[in-house]
């Protein structure tokens, strides 16, 4: 990339189930806050990137024609749970290419439209018509999990205690309230050994931020922001035969090739929203992520250093556990977080000092591959 | 770091609480518009912010009763029923698809029409006095 790109701006509903509302309706309130906050007009604004996956056709149109914001390029991607991400990994590299100035990201989906349940998938694919969904794909990794390592139920318990925790403190969190270890394992099974309080929620959600140049980001004088230290995206690699389900490959790709490109280690790091659809993938990912060495992730839990105090605040927002997982919206929301934490404004959930952060997202569940994709950003307070 | 005011929270809109367009008013039944207090922008249907301003500053209002016909077709599709709709730009320059009866005058571009009222529907039928 030849240019720097900033995150000047973020705004966001608090997620959870707004039957009331549209796409539209999700969406209209921040996109306009975020141009406002940013102090950019419409007439700015170079491009649209829309992440969702079940908004239908022309989701980033009908929200942009509320506030007249047409003529330019808008796409509309579906990257699964990834969705978000990739529509901010998308601008990124039209801004980092010098291609555009600047280009407004939403991510937004309404989950309740499905009435509950899990995930409707694609009915094409070949596990899904054997009956998958995702919640059975996170428990049989969990399931290996457990066996390969010294992790209890318990402890995957712990993951959802810490989440809803932090999430209490966030007034953006689909869900407020602490919950104990008992309380979650005597929770309803969904699928053994996860329980309902070990999966997130489903719900409706939409965040929007704006991205500009460092031309873009003088000219408009905002004064707070992050730089995009490194935006990954891959996408999952097939095998036919043995996979080892608790070493998911495309984070840990994805996550060497992020820290390349920002030339930082997992180290520097002040917090991580990392893709806790499910308790167990916390773990997994503390490992995918590089803060500690495969199996010994129960560790850095246990120690309270995953938390406020620790050595870098994982999920500060609750995650996907608590906030919620409106899928094509969380990707944004991520990035929405780690701005309000890079920029102070995270109110009771702040993370001291916080300079570094990383977002990680995965998204999809498909025959063969560990997922279908994977995005990575790193932010520099800037 | 400075510790800044919080983030603002943004609210949802709950557009889905009402799917028709059809409203009461002092004037009768009519179509919702929306006025932007700032630019004078009018628009159909309930918004919550201007299309050409940007403002939040918007109020509902009731669009006029009546217009003229832009253009219409008779669909055929999806069953053995006939069903004419149009694009009516009423007289304030706010254009809506209707459904559109022509047990009146016979349906032609630029014909006057006027909103009709049926239970919980609407329609527009050319108007008796052109
Ligand atoms: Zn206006």
């Amino acid at each position: 990339m030849t240019e720097n790109v900033y995150v000047v701006s973020a705004a966001m509903i608090p997620f959870g189930k707004h039957r009331t509302s549209s796409y539209v309706g999700l969406a209209v309130s921040p996109l306009i806050d975020a141009l406002q906050s940013a102090g950019v007009q419409k007439s700015d604004v170079d491009a649209v990137y829309v992440g969702h996956a079940y908004g239908g056709m022309m989701t980033g149109q009908r929200i942009t024609k509320e506030i007249g914001l047409g003529t330019v390029p808008t796409v509309n991607i579906d990257n699964a749970c990834s969705g978000g991400a990739t529509a901010l990994h998308e601008a990124w590299m039209a801004i980092g290419q010098g291609l555009i100035d600047v280009a407004v990201v939403i991510g937004v989906e309404k989950l309740t439209q499905f009435g509950g349940g899990t995930l409707p998938l694609s009915p094409e694919d070949r596990e899904v018509k054997q009956g998958i969904v995702m919640p059975a794909v996170y428990a049989m990794r969990a399931t290996r999990y457990l066996h390969d390592t010294e992790a209890t139920v318990e402890d995957l318990a712990l993951v959802s205690v810490k989440a809803r925790r932090h999430g209490a403190l966030n007034p953006f969190a689909q869900f407020r309230k602490e919950v104990t270890v008992e309380e979650v394992l005597a929770a309803r099974s969904i699928a053994d050994p996860l329980t309902l309080l070990m999966c997130c929620p489903t719900g409706d959600g939409a965040a929007v931020i704006v991205l500009a140049s460092e031309r873009a980001r003088n000219r408009l004088g905002t004064p707070r922001g992050m730089r995009v230290a490194a935006s990954v995206l891959h996408s999952g690699q097939v095998a036919e035969g043995y996979r080892d389900m608790t070493k998911p490959e495309i984070t840990y790709e994805s996550a060497h090739d992020a820290y390349a490109q920002a030339g930082i280690g997992p180290g520097e790091l002040d917090m991580i929203e990392t893709h806790d659809a499910f308790s167990i993938a916390e773990l997994v990912y503390y490992e995918a992520l590089g803060l500690t060495e495969k199996q010994s992730a129960v560790a850095l839990l246990r120690d309270g250093r995953t938390t406020f105090g620790g050595d870098v605040v994982v999920n500060p927002s609750g995650g996907l556990l608590a906030k919620g997982h409106p899928v094509g919206a969380s990707g944004v929301a991520q990035v929405a977080e780690a701005f309000w934490q890079l920029t102070g404004q995270a109110g009771a959930r702040q993370v001291t000092d916080a300079r570094w952060a990383l977002t990680h997202v995965t998204g999809g569940g498909t025959a063969g591959l560990d997922h279908g994709a994977c995005t990575i950003h790193i932010f520099e307070a800037a | 770091m400075t510790v800044q005011p919080e983030a603002q929270i943004s609210a949802p809109i709950a557009d889905l609480e009402s799917d028709s367009l059809l409203g009461d008013f002092p004037e009768g039944p009519r179509l919702v518009g929306t006025l932007c207090a700032q630019c004078g922008q009018t628009m159909i249907g309930t918004r919550v912010a201007c299309s050409t301003c940007v403002s939040r500053d918007v109020s509902r209002i009731a669009l006029p009763a009546t217009g003229v016909l832009y253009s219409f077709t008779r669909l055929h599709v999806g069953g053995t029923d006939v069903r004419p709709i149009g694009y009516v730009d009423l007289d304030d320059g706010v254009r809506t698809l209707a459904d559109l009866r022509e047990d009146g005058a016979p349906l032609q571009p630029d014909v006057r029409v006027a909103l009709g009222v049926d239970g919980d529907g609407w329609f527009f039928a050319p108007a008796a006095d052109d």
